[in-house]
């Protein structure tokens, strides 16, 4: 019976339960100096530097950061549209009659993927040297194998029935393809490769933090000098460059009426007529986009034959396995593990608990809306030294830098989800008298609770391959163990740590999945009327936000 | 006495032209009062209007002879009084019909009652009662909301307005999208629950429905034609309001 469980709204509350234990914890981990440090951090962001010399160095950053991005995701958006192709099990079953060359590529695709573009950009740098193709290579490779599965999901939860058609009017299968699955397709495909390019410049940011050059690495630099001032100048800038393209990749969604890249509620289908008039500007703009990645290679000095030449690696020791083994193994996981669940559960709970308890203020969701827009860009690692100003190096400290990120990330999720829900029981709840706390906890709560959490699976999913990020903290697990044998080129224990590494994160990705699909299939709670989210697990659109023909 | 809704020249703006051009009309405790016109022609405005969801641009509204609070405690307290049929019902689809009748007391619970009501059953006999009254079985207070049929929720709105013990009562619609027969028996239900100390306001595009009802007021492009009692009521005057066609008064 339903009434046994609890209502979603509770659900939704439920992972900020783990507050308590963090605020047990918390007092035990204040190390008793950096307060004032953390109070003139605070106070610089309403007095950045102006000196003209900061900001040259920081807009030169930023160009470098963004052309990073620009290049690292163009390349991701052409080899996965490829890779994404080849690893369709329609398209194989259409042209060959097999599927098993679709199902192989897709379980090799899964290994790329699963490491972060911070390990790759570390271990190509060790490979290649300090060279700008290092990091666009490094976002390149696991983009690309999360466009690819993106792409090859899609077209393989597409409805079939009109390719049948086509094919049974003797129609060649490459044009039956094209004709069939291409319109449904791309709106989708366009919102998701924006909401990539967003997340490519994020990942830029944060390769700098580890010294691959850009806005990151100055970031870096003021904060550990402790120049906080001219920290706040390169932040604000950042947060401009981010606002923008956040806006105008908005703007044009809304102009090709694709489909929110996060979006939890059924995109509106209406995108016939608009999209063919959008198309001609979209071709455009690709066509725009060709001579861009050129000049920028070339202002960058990126060059593709680069990543062919190796630099003499320092001296291989014979690889000591016995020692490989000896590495605390269990200690290492469970860290990950615990790292993971806490910082997922302080993003996912505190977004709601958040709104719930600023409810009766419309103004103060306005601040809280800035605030996670500054926490969505600050790169984790940055806020993790920021931190140990005031906390011991632990768990606990990167599971705080690593959750505020991704607050940031589903507090806007969870906003904009809000938005969508319909209204009027909200309205109808205020009407009867409700107090605006109430409200929101039985209205719009209910109502976007089920899709929220099983985003929230997903992302913990995405936290796990990213605690590598927060690893620079310390006894954080897996992740600061392998910065550690990097640094101290033992190849044996980095292998051996990218494999369980690797496996884990795809035991959480399956994980994840399953719970995400229960969440969204629980017998009797889901709305009938409800469209039905799509089987498939997508990087960053879970819940149903692709338009179904 | 004090009315228990009073409209003082009320004008709401609109894009084209005003939605409500200078209305004024008093509600009696025990009255039940048909609001007819042809659709569009401002009734679903002037609801809004009374049930303090749409603040006029000009004129005055009055509960209890008194305009709406300042304080949000003493607003809420307000609007506690006022119930709501609207027309797309606003359920709260994700809880049970249980929690959805209870939502109706959120103005009166403290707090950790309201949370309470999200984890385990509250309230069961007064909800059952609810239920009964509006020709529900009683095993449906478990079930969510999106699981019932169109008919099962519209009875849940209307034992959700029973139980807010509301004595204003204002009804959007509620006949219009019901076959003849159903619209008959709702009617006859929403009637049986209009006496003293209660008032109701239904809005009606059937002019045929008009048995039972104390009083009729006709609204046209957002004017008010007439406000009259049942019983003086006109073919004249509908056909006034409809523009000629199918006025028919049925009257008891």
């Amino acid at each position: 019976m339903a009434e046994r469980s609890p209502a979603p709204s509770l659900l939704l509350l439920l992972p900020s339960l783990v507050l308590v234990p963090v605020a047990i914890l918390l007092p035990s981990q204040v190390h008793g100096g950096g307060f004032d440090l953390i109070g003139r951090f605070l106070l610089a962001a309403v007095q950045p530097s102006l000196e003209p010399l900061v900001w040259r160095s920081a807009l030169s950053g930023l160009a470098i950061t963004a052309a990073m991005a620009l290049l690292g995701w163009a390349a991701s958006l052409v080899g996965g549209l490829l890779l994404g192709l080849a690893s369709s099990c329609t398209l194989w079953q259409e042209t060959t009659g097999h599927r098993w060359p679709a199902q192989g590529l897709r379980r090799l695709l899964a290994l790329p993927r699963s490491i972060h573009e911070l390990l790759w950009g570390l271990l190509l740098l060790q490979v290649l040297g300090l060279r700008p193709v290092v990091a666009v290579a490094a976002i390149a490779i696991p983009y690309s194998a999360l466009v690819a599965r993106v792409v090859a999901d899609q077209l393989d939860g597409l409805d079939t029935s009109r390719l049948e058609a086509l094919r049974c009017a003797g129609v060649p299968a490459p044009a039956a393809l094209l004709t069939a699955l291409g319109p449904p397709l791309l709106p989708s495909l366009l919102s998701y490769g924006g909401y990539r390019l967003e997340c490519a410049l994020r990942s830029a940011t944060l390769l700098g933090v580890f010294g691959l050059g850009g806005l990151g690495t100055e970031l870096r630099l003021t904060l550990q000098s402790l120049a906080f001032q001219e920290l706040w100048s390169g932040l604000w800038l950042l947060f401009a460059a981010m606002l923008l393209l956040e806006q105008g990749l908005a703007l044009l969604r809304r102009r090709w009426l694709a489909p929110r890249r996060l979006s939890l509620a059924a995109p509106k289908l209406a995108q016939g007529r608009r999209l063919e008039a959008g198309g001609r500007e979209l071709l455009l703009l690709l066509l725009a986009l060709l001579p861009l990645c050129w000049v920028v290679g070339r202002a960058l000095g990126v060059h593709p034959a680069d990543l062919t030449t190796f630099q003499p690696l320092p001296p291989l020791a014979a690889a000591d396995w016995r020692q490989t083994l000896a590495l605390p193994w269990p200690s290492l996981i469970a860290n990950t593990l615990v790292l993971t669940v806490l910082a997922a559960a302080l993003a996912v709970g505190l977004a709601p608990l958040l709104l719930l308890l600023l409810a009766p203020w419309p103004w103060a969701q306005a601040l809280l809306r800035l605030a996670w827009a500054l926490a969505r860009l600050w790169p984790p690692p940055l806020t993790a030294l920021l931190l140990l100003f005031v906390l011991q190096p632990g768990l606990l400290t990167a599971a705080l830098a690593l959750g505020v990120h991704n607050l940031g990330i589903l507090g806007r999720l969870l906003l904009e989800s809000l938005e969508e829900a319909p209204s009027g029981p909200h309205q109808a709840l205020l009407l009867m008298g409700s107090g605006p706390r109430l409200s929101l906890l039985y209205g719009p709560f209910s109502a976007v609770a089920r899709s929220y959490l099983a985003y929230g699976a997903y992302r913990a999913d995405v936290m796990l391959r990213e605690t590598v990020v927060v690893g620079l903290v310390g006894a954080t697990g897996l992740g600061s163990q392998l910065l550690e044998s990097l640094t101290a080129f033992a190849w044996d224990q980095l292998l051996a740590l990218l494999v369980v590494y690797a496996a884990l994160t795809l035991l959480g990705e399956d994980l994840s999945d399953r719970l995400r699909r229960r969440l969204q299939g629980a017998p009797g709670l889901v709305a009938s009327n409800r469209p039905k989210p799509l089987p498939a697990a997508v990087e960053a659109s879970p819940p149903s936000p692709f338009p179904h023909p | 006495m004090e009315p228990l809704l009073e409209l003082e020249n009320v004008t709401v703006r609109g894009q084209d032209g005003p939605r409500l051009e200078n209305i004024s009309l008093q509600l009696w405790p025990g009255e039940r009062v048909a609001l007819l016109g042809p659709s569009g022609a401002g009734k679903s405005t002037l609801l809004a209007v009374a049930n303090g969801g749409l603040a006029p641009d000009r004129g005055r509204l009055l509960w209890n002879g008194r305009p709406p609070e300042r304080s949000r405690r003493l607003r809420r307290r307000q609007q506690a009084g006022i119930g709501t049929l609207w027309q797309d019902l606003r359920l709260i689809e994700e809880l049970t019909v249980q929690q959805n009748l209870n939502s109706a007391r959120l103005a009166h619970w403290p707090w950790p009652r309201a949370w309470l009501n999200l984890l385990v059953p509250l309230d069961t006999q007064a909800n059952l009662e609810a239920l009964a009254r509006v020709d529900l079985e009683p095993q449906l207070l478990a079930r969510p909301v999106a699981a019932l049929s169109g008919g099962q929720r519209q009875r849940v709105a209307i034992a959700r307005l029973l139980r807010q013990e509301a004595s204003l009562w204002l009804l959007d619609e509620p006949l219009a999208s019901l076959d003849p027969r159903r619209s008959q028996e709702v009617l006859e239900l929403l009637l049986r629950f209009g006496q003293a100390p209660r008032a109701f306001l239904l809005s009606l595009h059937r002019p045929d429905l008009l048995k039972g009802f104390d009083r009729g007021i006709g609204l046209r492009h957002g004017h008010l034609c007439f406000d009259l009692p049942a019983s003086a009521l006109q073919e004249e005057h509908l056909r006034e309001l409809y523009g000629g066609a199918d006025a028919a008064v049925s009257h008891g």
